[in-house]
């Protein structure tokens, strides 16, 4: 049965009337090329990198020795002897590959596609110090023989996963702070300002260093100490959106109605004041990842041995002749800056259309 | 609105003690301070000397039990430790009296009178009676400048007593303190390396503002152009790249490593040996010769927010009902542009240049340890792994100032560009 023509473009339009605004923002950002397919690339990017152990490691897939199958990439540590190879400690699998291959045993072995890890050192059996970019290690090696493209990657997941979780806390905290700020105003709203009043004339950077090289943090430790040093621009900025909504006629039908403080803040004025939220979120990632290569490079960021950005531009910076320790991790900082730049641009065209609100 | 300035100056100074007493209270409660790490670096080398065997290297507990108490004592007094937090907080700010010439007493438990020396051919008579101690000098007479006070009585009945000057001296009397690595006055050793910071900072500032303000007009003018499109790709690598790493790379390129050996690895300037034989003419080439790549790091931290903002700012007074009208009336483009919307666009750049001064001031600790330049931030940085307690203060009171200063900087400079604004 055919529908009529006319009751089809009906439903067509009232489709196109009920779009809510977030869906008319998603696809004006799609338009915006540029920002869309950084995005699609960096998500899919992100997402691979999660998956990394099973496509940048030392450890075997797959294992398969006198009709038992071994998976030592979720087991973790086997040792050499269990294989029959005459190494202390785990076993090498890159040599055990070979070993195999070239004596036609029944036995065999998968590897990941690029076998090596971020983690390994000169001590294992075909390692070098300082190897310059080659066919097997693609951005050579660094001062303790780890590759450097291994390391890179890993640092990839790390750097985002970090600049994420420190811009979502901070805006929890913003959002609550700020919020309450802006919507209670009196002495709380009063008291805070003092708070973010001292809290900006200090050199942040410098006050984490402090407090790092105090306590020698983990990746969670970091963040709750950059989060407490860092909380103050987001609050800011919701304490203003709070403090104008809450003068709107909705807040006011709102509370008359009998809406407790709690509904009308989170339900009624948050989703009304979330534009600035969003449109900065871009940005505020760039700057979680810039922090953490700083600090990392002036050893104040993750413990090593932990893939890093910042650690490997010491290295380079400190062996001035191994160029590819500073250009790669630049170029990987560099590309991933710049997806996030592109996207915070397309957010912001999306979220906030001005004339010329355009980055470049 | 001199009015409005000076009530933000008083303004700065609540501000300014909230923030340093919030610093002077985290250094000084956390563990592993100076103190802790100068105990330990006495017990290692009593250890090493073979006078001590078998102490573990627990800080405070092996600490009591290796260096005798009167040592710990003196270093408790040192590093100020022996008062509470908020008297050490007014004694760095110097507003309650600083205890200086320590001289340490013991009354035998009969004894109430004591004679000490206390330098420049000074004697002291000391009395002990139920009250406290009372001083007098040879001639008799109550010295004004000597206190005193009980330290503790021991079981046996000796009584342990300090005598010792006091004086005002801190931060707001311009003391900030002696440095304990370089065993200096902290603005001894501050000076020379602010200056360094001081003419790298300027000419970064200088530089970016003479590049970003005519790149962004043109930018503006010629929007949607090939020459737009080209200067864009520099404005997403300042983005996307920091002044420092921009400057590592820079130097991996230019620096003698693998590629190109046109520019020296860092340092200020040539070592003072090769630098005292140049002529006044090579000094300058030579200065210059340094300072190229740590300024190109320096202007790039603010370049690409400086020169969109100068683009966007004109391109939006450019579509403004004003400009309309003043090309509608027959004004030349080029008085439409340079005169009416240009005043109009400096105003959010004008607006920026206290938070450019505080960025130039507080990045520059990354520059410095690239190009190896023993400048301010270093310093600052070094103090914190020497835990160099004085010299991280100095430099957070110097920074803080910096950047409060900045802020009112930046209003005074929007107030003069735009004489809409009316400061209340």
């Amino acid at each position: 049965m055919k529908w009529p023509k006319l009751f089809k473009k009906h439903i067509y339009d009232r489709e196109e009337i009920s779009l809510s605004i977030y869906r008319k923002r998603w696809q004006k950002f799609k338009t915006m090329k540029r920002g869309y397919y950084s995005f699609v690339i960096l998500i899919t990017l992100y997402i691979i990198s999660f998956f990394l152990p099973f496509l940048i490691n030392n450890r075997a897939l797959v294992v398969k020795y006198e009709d038992q199958l071994y998976f030592p990439v979720i087991q973790g540590f086997i040792q050499g002897n269990t294989f029959g190879q005459d190494v202390p400690g785990e076993t090498n699998y890159r040599l055990l590959k070979q070993t195999w291959d070239e004596t036609d045993s029944p036995n065999w072995l998968i590897m990941p596609p690029y076998p090596y890890s971020p983690y390994e050192d000169i001590t294992v059996e075909g390692n070098k110090m300082f190897d310059p970019p080659n066919s097997e290690h693609w951005l050579g090696t660094d001062n303790t023989g780890r590759d450097v493209f291994a390391r890179l990657c890993y640092a990839f997941n790390i750097s985002i996963s970090f600049a994420l979780l420190l811009t979502v806390l901070n805006y929890i905290i913003g959002i609550l702070i700020g919020g309450s700020m802006g919507y209670f105003g009196g002495k709380f709203d009063l008291f805070f300002q003092r708070i973010i009043e001292i809290w900006s004339s200090m050199p942040i950077l410098y006050v984490i260093i402090i407090l790092v090289s105090i306590m020698k943090p983990s990746f969670l430790l970091l963040i709750g100490i950059y989060t407490i040093v860092n909380w103050i621009s987001m609050t800011y900025l919701m304490r203003a959106e709070f403090y104008r909504e809450k003068a709107k006629d909705y807040v006011a039908a709102a509370l008359s109605m009998g809406q407790s403080d709690f509904k009308v803040m989170f339900k009624h004025i948050l989703p009304n004041s979330l534009v600035p939220v969003i449109t900065y979120f871009p940005f505020a990632v760039v700057m979680g990842i810039l922090a953490l290569v700083g600090l990392d490079y002036l050893g104040f960021g993750m413990p090593p041995p932990t893939p890093s950005w910042g650690q490997m531009l010491d290295v380079g910076l400190s062996n001035i002749t191994k160029w590819w320790m500073v250009f790669a991790p630049v170029t990987a900082q560099f590309l991933t800056l710049l997806c996030i730049v592109f996207i915070g641009e397309g957010v912001r065209e999306a979220f906030d259309p001005k004339v010329y609100s355009r980055l470049r | 609105m001199i009015q409005y300035f000076i009530r933000r100056i008083l303004l700065m100074i609540p501000t300014f003690l909230g923030s340093t007493l919030l610093i002077f209270v985290i250094l000084q409660l956390t563990p592993g301070g100076p103190l802790e790490q100068t105990i330990q670096r006495l017990q290692m080398g009593g250890m090493s000397h073979g006078e001590i065997s078998g102490a573990t290297g627990d800080m405070m507990t092996g600490g009591s039990s290796i260096l005798p108490e009167s040592a710990l004592k003196e270093l408790n007094r040192f590093y100020g430790f022996d008062k509470p937090i908020w008297q050490r907080y007014l004694i760095w700010l110097g507003v309650w009296p600083r205890e200086i010439h320590h001289r340490d007493l013991t009354f035998e438990p009969d004894e109430t009178t004591l004679n000490k020396y206390v330098g420049y051919g000074t004697y002291l008579n000391l009395e002990r009676n139920e009250s406290g101690l009372r001083i007098t000098n040879e001639s008799g007479a109550v010295p004004s400048d000597w206190k005193s006070r009980i330290d503790k009585i021991r079981d046996d009945g000796t009584v342990e007593a300090v005598i010792f000057q006091t004086e005002f001296s801190g931060i707001l009397t311009g003391n900030l303190g002696t440095s304990y690595t370089y065993a200096q006055p902290v603005t001894e050793v501050m000076a020379p390396r602010f200056k360094i910071s001081i003419f790298y900072g300027l000419s970064g500032l200088i530089l970016m503002y003479l590049i970003c303000i005519p790149l962004g007009i043109k930018k503006a003018l010629n929007h949607g152009t090939p020459f737009d499109f080209v200067s864009s790709v520099i404005v997403f690598v300042g983005y996307s790249i920091p002044g420092w790493a921009l400057g590592g790379v820079l130097l991996v390129l230019f620096g003698g490593g693998s590629f190109w050996d046109i520019f020296p690895l860092g340092g200020f300037r040539s070592p003072m040996e090769i630098w005292e034989t140049l002529s006044w003419w090579q000094k300058i080439l030579d200065q210059l010769h340094h300072a190229i790549l740590p300024i190109i790091a320096w202007t790039i931290g603010s370049f690409a927010t400086m020169t969109t903002l100068m683009k966007n700012s004109l391109l939006e007074n450019l579509s403004q009902d004003y400009i309309r009208t003043a090309f509608a009336k027959g004004l030349s483009e080029k008085r439409v542009v340079w005169v009416h919307a240009m005043r109009n666009s400096l105003i959010p750049i004008a607006a920026r240049i206290g938070q450019n001064i505080g960025v130039i001031i507080s990045g520059s600790y990354f520059i410095e340890r690239v190009f190896n330049i023993d400048g301010f931030g270093k310093m600052g940085y070094q103090a914190i792994l020497d835990r160099d307690y004085p010299i991280t203060l100095g430099f957070l009171v110097i920074v803080v100032l910096i950047r409060l200063i900045g802020n009112i900087l930046s209003d005074l400079a929007l107030a003069t560009v735009d004489p809409r604004i009316r400061f209340k």
